[in-house]
């Protein structure tokens, strides 16, 4: 059951404090005059409060670019257990959460992924409100409204305070020593509350109609729109490892130079990489940047068959500031592929009704 | 806690036979249960430490306290794997995947299909049939390869060719060095003995080979009257991890790792990037 408190901004220290008392606390903090990034911070004053999407998504606490599995020494090999500690990941916009939800569904699947778990588990996740920028269109995905699986407590900006939803024990135990910081809401609270999140909604600069975004996947699958784009492809993988969703790994070893022994290693891959789909005797299944650009789409706006089968898109814009060539405008490609099922719509099955 | 799915069990080489060129069969010795239910078209995969991983097909009908892989030396962990003697150990991960339907099959009329190395997983298909020939009905094994030289399993299949209760079909496109001990092979491709082979719509069809082989066969088969109901085909990708998430085997929106390598062609259409390849 949630509950529903606010509390008064000039008290975010008390606040910052109470969740200091479970762990180390990791917020967006400014690193250039553009980007934002998630950093361990001190004091409440280092937090980039205004940053809406960070360099790397919060998928890294829990599923680091690089980490040990397996380790072996002479002839005795053994289970790696991750070293985890304690934190607090503020400042997670609703696309984020959405992402993590994702994740989650992922690492828990059979076999679960006992080093996504542990961190995962070890950690509150503190959601935070926010107004779309020209690039966020995570209401087109369906996920602008905070998924209440992901976080642990959920702070809306409402003017003065903040309207503070806490969804798990232990983020209520938080704040057990201090009653004073967290007020009951009153029929005001409750109106601003309802108020921000109609306004946010309307505040979308940019977006898409999903209903048919499966059709549009699969009916679309060789409109000359893939051939362009995937041209301009520099196969960078830049786009991956800033979404929020993406986990595809490779496995390495990483032999000790002076005894006999070392680890195995995880490490992100990208199924944008030119070899990602090769097999042996040389054979690639997705030779071309255009192959793999359309793979990467359909895997973010169709989602696979098997084994969870939901998009995973969250509309974050991520890889639309980052790519290099200006070919991830999802929204501009979304827009391009459904003007062309209205155009000709006698051919494809998906008019067959 | 839960165990580690990225956790090897160890396997000693107990003997390495060379088959043909840069090709060996390894017999390795398993120190606990856990392939014990291995079935005919699973995969594994093989660790050499220091190196890395590979997937491999299971290639014996069977898996007790022993295991046979057949090994073609192609790449980096496979080069490794080549230097170690009889008596070392390596990692195995597993079994992992959908491998034939057996019970599908059971009654049936069977064509298996191998081209070049896809033979072993078919090996350990046909061994599973032999060891149980009475559930199943006629059985017509189908192999071809570039070189005559690069023949695998000479001697079974000498053994396998003087039975009544199967058809062999050997076809090489070159003739070329010793062939010892003999076996009567023909000119000529995989799709070539497809038409000479006495196959009707009764029959199912089991394939595996080199990726750029399955729509010739797939046309031969169509010819012959089988639905895409009936045919089976082992899909060639690069499982890294086995357990499905890593990535490497995505085929059109499934895991080769989990819902393969063996899939039923009607599963897979208006799949993209299933086939096709360059």
């Amino acid at each position: 059951m949630e509950r529903f408190y606010c509390f008064s901004k000039d008290k975010f220290l008390d606040f910052f404090k109470a969740l200091e008392s479970f762990g180390t606390v990791q917020a967006p903090v400014r690193v250039t005059d553009q980007s934002f990034a998630f950093r361990a911070v001190k004091e409440p004053k280092e937090i980039a409060f205004e940053a809406l999407r960070t360099i790397l998504p919060p998928k890294k606490f829990f599923y680091p670019g690089r980490e040990t599995l397996v380790s072996w020494q002479g002839n005795e090999v053994k289970d790696h257990q991750p070293e985890i500690q304690k934190q607090v990941l503020f400042g997670v916009h609703p696309c984020d959460l959405a992402g993590l939800g994702i994740m989650d569904t992922i690492f828990s699947a059979e076999p679960q992924d006992n080093h996504y778990l542990l961190r995962r588990e070890a950690t509150i996740v503190v959601g935070l409100s926010c107004m779309p920028d020209k690039h966020c269109f995570c209401k087109s995905m369906g996920t602008d409204t905070p998924d209440s699986s992901a976080y642990d407590i959920f702070l809306t900006d409402i003017g003065e305070e903040y309207f503070i939803e806490i969804k798990t024990p232990r983020a209520y135990a938080l704040f057990e020593n201090d009653q004073l910081l967290l007020k009951p809401i009153t029929e005001e609270h409750r109106e601003k509350y309802k108020d921000f999140w109609l306004k946010r909604s309307e505040a979308f600069q940019i977006g898409f109609a999903s209903d048919n975004l499966r059709a549009t996947m699969d009916m679309e699958w060789d409109n000359p729109v893939w051939e362009e784009l995937g041209n301009r492809c520099l196969s960078c993988g830049n786009c991956v490892p800033v979404c929020p969703t993406c986990y595809c790994f490779d496995v390495i070893d990483v032999a000790s130079l002076h005894e006999d022994g070392g680890e195995r290693i995880r490490e992100w891959d990208a199924c944008q990489f030119t070899g990602f789909a090769k097999v042996a005797g040389d054979f690639n299944f997705r030779p071309g940047p255009v192959d793999r650009l359309k793979f990467w789409y359909r895997h973010k706006l169709h989602g696979f068959e098997d084994p969870h089968g939901m998009p995973t898109c969250v509309g974050c814009g991520r890889c639309t500031v980052s790519c290099p060539s200006g070919i991830d405008d999802i929204v501009g490609t979304v827009l391009r592929l459904q003007a062309k099922v209205e155009e000709e719509p006698k051919k494809g099955p998906a008019n067959d009704k | 806690m839960i165990s580690s799915p990225f956790l090897p069990t160890k396997a000693t080489i107990r003997s390495m036979i060379p088959l043909a060129p840069d090709n060996y069969l390894f017999q390795l010795q398993l120190s606990d249960a856990s392939m014990r239910n291995c079935r005919p078209g699973q995969f594994i995969e093989l660790w050499v430490p220091g190196v890395g991983e590979c997937p491999i097909s299971v290639c014996s009908g069977s898996v007790d306290g022993m295991m046979e892989l057949c090994i073609r030396q192609v790449g980096r962990v496979t080069t490794a794997l080549f230097q170690k003697q009889e008596g070392d150990w390596i990692g195995l991960r597993g079994p992992y995947g959908e491998g034939f339907p057996l019970d599908e099959y059971k009654g049936k009329d069977l064509v298996l299909i191998a081209g070049g190395l896809g033979v072993a997983p078919i090996r350990s298909l046909w061994q599973y049939i032999l060891d149980n020939r009475d559930d199943f009905g006629k059985l017509i094994i189908i192999y071809g390869m570039r070189h005559s030289i690069d023949l695998l399993f000479r001697a079974e299949f000498k053994i396998l060719m003087r039975r009544r209760d199967i058809e062999v079909y050997i076809a090489a496109e070159e003739i070329e060095g010793p062939a010892l001990p003999p076996v009567s092979l023909q000119l000529g491709r995989v799709t070539d003995m497809l038409r000479l082979a006495p196959i009707d719509d009764n029959f199912q069809a089991a394939i595996c080979g080199p990726p750029v082989m399955y729509k010739y066969v797939i046309k031969e088969l169509e010819e012959k009257g089988l639905t895409h109901q009936s045919i089976w085909l082992s899909l060639e990708r690069h499982m890294k991890c086995g357990v499905g998430k890593c990535g490497h085997c995505f085929v059109g929106g499934q895991f080769t790792c989990r819902k393969g390598p063996v899939f039923r062609l009607s599963d897979l259409e208006f799949l993209p990037e299933v086939i096709e390849c360059s």
